[in-house]
């Protein structure tokens, strides 16, 4: 167990923090919201709250666990306020106009809008698990959500991806 | 007289608890693995994860029962893309450090079959188990386990038959 | 294809404005300087900060517990699975040396 001293994170230099973590937490709100403006504006906020509460935590581990759970929760916040993305199933989302195949630089395109068409949960189950390579246990921490909640919305969410993709690639197998 | 012998014992005592993990260095493997499996536990992330081990679930009171009191668990697992990707030099590495007398190669296998070989080593402290260490090579994988203190091998390997994983008869000839 | 890679490739990170750093540092400075409350609002302020660093220190170690019980999980799935593996070849060695004799 790491030593606890009482402001061992808050010790560290602030900046450094913010040039140190802010590409994750950029990243995360970005995927999630798809608006440049907005998750920056999410990522500024989610960075002054760690300054203000930067004294209570312990360790440089501690500090990126709560920026992830920050970040994660003021994101779905963000949509449940603006109600900006209805929550639709993908099977009314239109099909990506150019069908894309393995190696197309636009696959990654298409599959970062697809995610984006997720419903909310799912969404971040995936960005995280994706982006930040948590494990379930880990997601489920940082959304404070059962953990198999989150494997069953991991499948579901790969399934239908999996599914959409098929389906614009037709017969080849994803 | 008294004073010396209490030394003497007291010293034996903290070289039986001191327990020492094996100085394995994994650096070059590493950069070559295309997936590594990495855990390493101390003593005090174990008494941790022993709190939230279920007495509940019967695997998990099994292996709360065989972890308590260990100092260390390490366990490095490496996946290569192809064949050839380590050498026998590679792995006479690892084994150079188990080469000392407090030391026993317990059991060494060798397939042709399937090209896995497992070697296990035992730390003798007087008449118990200090250590363990377990090198298992296989044409694209490497495993390397190193646990601290007195282990059961009994219950570690019965866990490991069917801990999430469907137990295999051994076919027996006639 | 494999979906999994791909949705690692396609959700890189990628980094903020390059003033992003610099816009923080100047909202934090910019922040107001908390004037200084009544006794009994610093007094109640003070409690529910002490609340919320329990509960943010609750849940660190609560993540870490659970961090730490996954990881012994598949510490032991591998190491058992290992030792496991070898025992089973070396009874099939005996089995089959019996067999021979």
């Amino acid at each position: 167990m790491p030593q606890r001293a009482p402001s061992a994170a808050g010790a560290l230099d602030f900046a450094g923090l913010v040039r140190q973590h802010q590409a994750m937490v950029f990243s995360v709100a970005w995927h999630f919201l798809r608006d440049h403006a907005l998750a920056e504006e999410l990522a500024q906020e989610v960075f002054l709250s760690l300054h203000q509460h930067l004294a209570t935590l312990e360790s440089p581990e501690h500090v990126q666990f709560w920026l992830r759970k920050v970040t994660a929760n003021r994101a779905l916040d963000v949509v449940r306020r603006q109600q900006r993305r209805p929550m639709v199933s993908l099977e009314v989302v239109p099909e990506p106009v150019a069908a894309t195949s393995a190696g197309d630089p636009m696959l990654g395109e298409t599959l970062r809008k697809l995610v984006a068409t997720l419903p909310e949960k799912a969404r971040m189950v995936v960005i995280l698990r994706y982006q930040e390579d948590l494990d379930p246990t880990e997601i489920a921490e940082v959304l404070s959500i059962p953990v198999g909640t989150v494997k069953s919305q991991l499948q579901r969410a790969l399934a239908l991806l999996r599914a959409k993709m098929s389906r614009s690639h037709g017969e080849k197998a994803i | 007289m008294k004073t010396a012998a209490f030394l003497i014992a007291f010293l034996a005592f903290a070289g039986l608890s001191a327990g020492q993990q094996v100085k394995w260095n994994y650096d070059k493997l590493a950069a070559r693995a295309s997936e590594t499996v990495d855990v390493s536990l101390d003593g005090s992330l174990l008494r941790l994860a022993t709190k939230f081990l279920s007495d509940d679930d019967a695997d998990e009171a099994k292996v709360k029962k065989l972890v308590a009191g260990l100092k260390g668990i390490y366990v490095k697992s490496f996946e290569f893309k192809k064949e050839g990707e380590y050498s026998a030099a590679d792995v006479d590495a690892f084994r150079a450090p188990l080469h000392t007398p407090d030391w026993q190669r317990i059991v060494g296998v060798h397939s042709t079959e399937d090209g896995e070989d497992v070697e296990v080593y035992i730390k003798n402290e007087g008449k118990n188990i200090g250590g363990l260490a377990i090198i298992a090579t296989e044409p694209k994988e490497l495993t390397l386990v190193n646990i601290v203190g007195a282990i059961d091998l009994d219950t570690l390997s019965e866990l490991g038959g069917h801990f999430g994983i469907p137990e295999v008869e051994v076919e027996k000839k006639k | 294809m494999n979906l999994e890679d791909e949705l690692r490739s396609a959700l890189r990170r990628r980094e903020p404005s390059p003033d992003f750093t610099d816009r923080v540092l100047a909202r934090v400075s910019a922040a107001p300087a908390p004037h200084a409350a009544r006794p009994w609002v610093r007094w109640v302020a003070a409690l529910a900060a002490s609340v919320l660093l329990a509960a943010g220190a609750v849940e660190y170690r609560h993540y870490q517990g659970e961090r730490a019980k996954s990881q012994v999980l598949l510490a032991v799935r591998i190491a058992g699975g290992t030792l496991h593996k070898a025992q089973r070849k070396v009874q099939m060695l005996h089995t089959a040396h019996r067999s021979v004799s």
